[in-house]
């Protein structure tokens, strides 16, 4: 059973597929482009449905911590709830405020979306099963998700609505603090892996005891900051001041509807799920794991992390701004940085396992 | 520590939070599952019926209507040439009703009752009035101690006599074993 199971690795429909259109004889730079074409295609899909399933978890787990059932009544426990509502968006009126800087209102959500999108190129999700596996894949993430800010202040400033520009502002603010504890927990792991490549991460971490969660001390320390600093990058409660729904009314996207507001929603959803994958990648081995094939491994644990994320939301109160400040420039920032300090020495003086 | 009180803290929520999600939830699937009401809940008005002729206990005094504050209740009940009265027309709007259970305090007739029914809702607001023979058919299986019995048999022989030729009594007889049954 384990073998038949090991077997099921999704890489190899890929390679037969790809051996398949080699063998049309096509010019060879139509064989790329009709390759990264489908591989486009089909990563929008799968992340789109992705996206709309946590949105339809979000909702149970947020019933069925309160004791309530969450959608019951489209499918089996409402699972078409969500691709429902996608529909609905989709036919609903673009309603255009007047007093809009009408460039930076349209360019927003599409920007959040693509930035969003665009960090699954070097994310593996299966052994090969990875786009394009750069030489500075991690570097590349953190750069691209942060377009995010971006098209959030954007969004603030487009809307020309005070709520609205708040929760821009906040947002800028909150990620770009956010970012520093994120990128020094990150770097703790890139010392031992000796490499910027996700592949490479990965492969650093082949055992249980290999997996950086579980390196002494200062693994657990640099999972755990980049847990906090990932909820905070993903805006999710506790630290979701951008959106604030009783204070802001909804913050960044409060003009928007329609389509324009469906495309931040997934955009939400597909960065809860990045940042879940990059935590699986650095920190829990990735697609390691016996018995069972690779992408479902990283599914499993990635969907784990989610569903911790999850859990946060339901469970802690929203920080104050000047609170959440704070934290991570007084605890987050200082703590991220002795532990990067003390995995750097262990490293040097050859202390590690 | 502070610190260690507050990862502590921390944990304490997510215990707990944890522990809900593993109950069962407390909502009701409303259409498909609906609430046992207790026997002697007040809802909706009922109009009730005689267990044994099928017959409305109502005789037209016109009690409730008065009792009424609200007017809900509409009683069209002229005297016949027998000097009694004879229900012709019974509204209860429940747009109006307010529920107070005045009406069926002041029946002396086991006539009106409020029964553990809830689902009145409509469309149209007109659609809130019901008729006598809605009430009664609503008040059909409704469970109640007749309390008037002790008092009719006197009058009955003289209410007998007069539709003596008809059938009815012939009909009657059959029906009665078969309630008695359903009732225990």
């Amino acid at each position: 059973m384990p073998l038949v199971l090991m077997s099921l690795e999704l890489i190899e429909i890929f390679r037969w597929a790809y051996g398949l259109l080699a063998e049309l004889g096509l010019p060879p730079v139509w064989v790329m482009l009709i390759s990264y074409g489908v591989i486009g295609v089909l990563m929008f899909g799968v992340l789109a449905l992705l996206a709309l399933f946590l949105v339809w978890w979000e909702r149970k787990v947020a019933g069925h911590v309160q004791q309530r059932f969450g959608p019951m009544r489209n499918g089996w426990h409402g699972w078409y709830q969500t691709i429902a509502d996608a529909i609905k968006l989709l036919q609903k009126e673009d309603v255009d405020i007047i007093a809009r800087d009408k460039f930076v209102f349209f360019w927003a959500p599409v920007l959040c979306f693509v930035a969003a999108f665009l960090a699954y190129i070097c994310i593996p999700f299966g052994k090969d099963l990875i786009v394009a596996d750069l030489n500075i894949g991690i570097l590349y993430i953190m750069a691209v998700t942060t377009f995010t800010v971006i098209a959030l202040l954007m969004a603030g400033w487009g809307s020309n609505n005070k709520y609205a520009l708040f929760g821009g502002m906040r947002s800028a603010a909150q990620a770009i603090s956010y970012e520093v504890p994120m990128v020094a927990s990150i770097l703790t792991v890139i010392i031992y892996a000796g490499s910027l490549s996700m592949v490479d991460i990965v492969q650093s971490q082949n055992s249980f005891f290999g997996w950086f969660i579980c390196r002494m001390p200062f693994g657990p320390i640099a999972f755990v900051t980049y847990i906090i600093a990932a909820t905070a990058e993903a805006n999710r409660a506790p630290f979701d001041i951008p959106e604030a729904e009783q204070e802001l009314v909804a913050g960044f996207n409060i003009e928007y509807s329609g389509m324009k507001f469906a495309m931040f929603f997934l955009a939400e959803f597909i960065n809860l799920f990045t940042v879940s994958a990059i935590a699986v990648t650095l920190f829990l081995g990735g697609w390691e794991g016996p018995w069972l094939p690779s992408w479902l491994w990283f599914l499993l644990k990635t969907l784990g992390i989610v569903f911790l994320l999850m859990m946060f939301r339901w469970t802690y109160p929203r920080l104050r701004v000047d609170q959440l400040m704070e934290f991570a420039w007084k605890f987050l920032v200082p703590v991220t940085f002795a532990n990067l300090i003390l995995a750097a020495t262990m490293k040097y003086l050859g202390w590690y396992w | 520590m502070g610190l260690y009180k507050d990862i502590k803290n921390l944990l304490l929520g997510m215990k707990i939070t944890g522990k809900h999600l593993g109950r069962h939830a407390v909502t009701i699937q409303y259409p498909e599952e609906k609430w046992t009401m207790p026997e002697r809940s007040r809802g909706i008005v009922v109009l009730l019926s005689d267990k044994e002729t099928g017959e409305l206990n109502c005789t037209g005094c016109l009690l409730c209507m008065r009792a009424c504050p609200s007017a809900a209740i509409r009683i069209d009940a002229p005297r016949g040439e027998d000097k009694k009265r004879h229900v012709k027309k019974f509204d209860i709007n429940f747009g109006i009703c307010c529920f107070c259970g005045l009406c069926e305090e002041a029946c002396n007739f086991c006539a009106i009752r409020m029964a553990p029914k809830y689902e009145f809702s409509t469309e149209n607001k007109d659609d809130l009035t019901w008729d006598m023979h809605k009430l009664q058919e609503m008040g059909r299986d409704v469970d109640y101690v007749d309390t008037r019995k002790k008092k009719i048999p006197k009058p009955k022989p003289a209410i007998e006599e007069k539709p003596a030729s008809e059938t009815k009594p012939a009909e009657v007889k059959p029906d009665t074993p078969k309630q008695e049954e359903n009732n225990d």
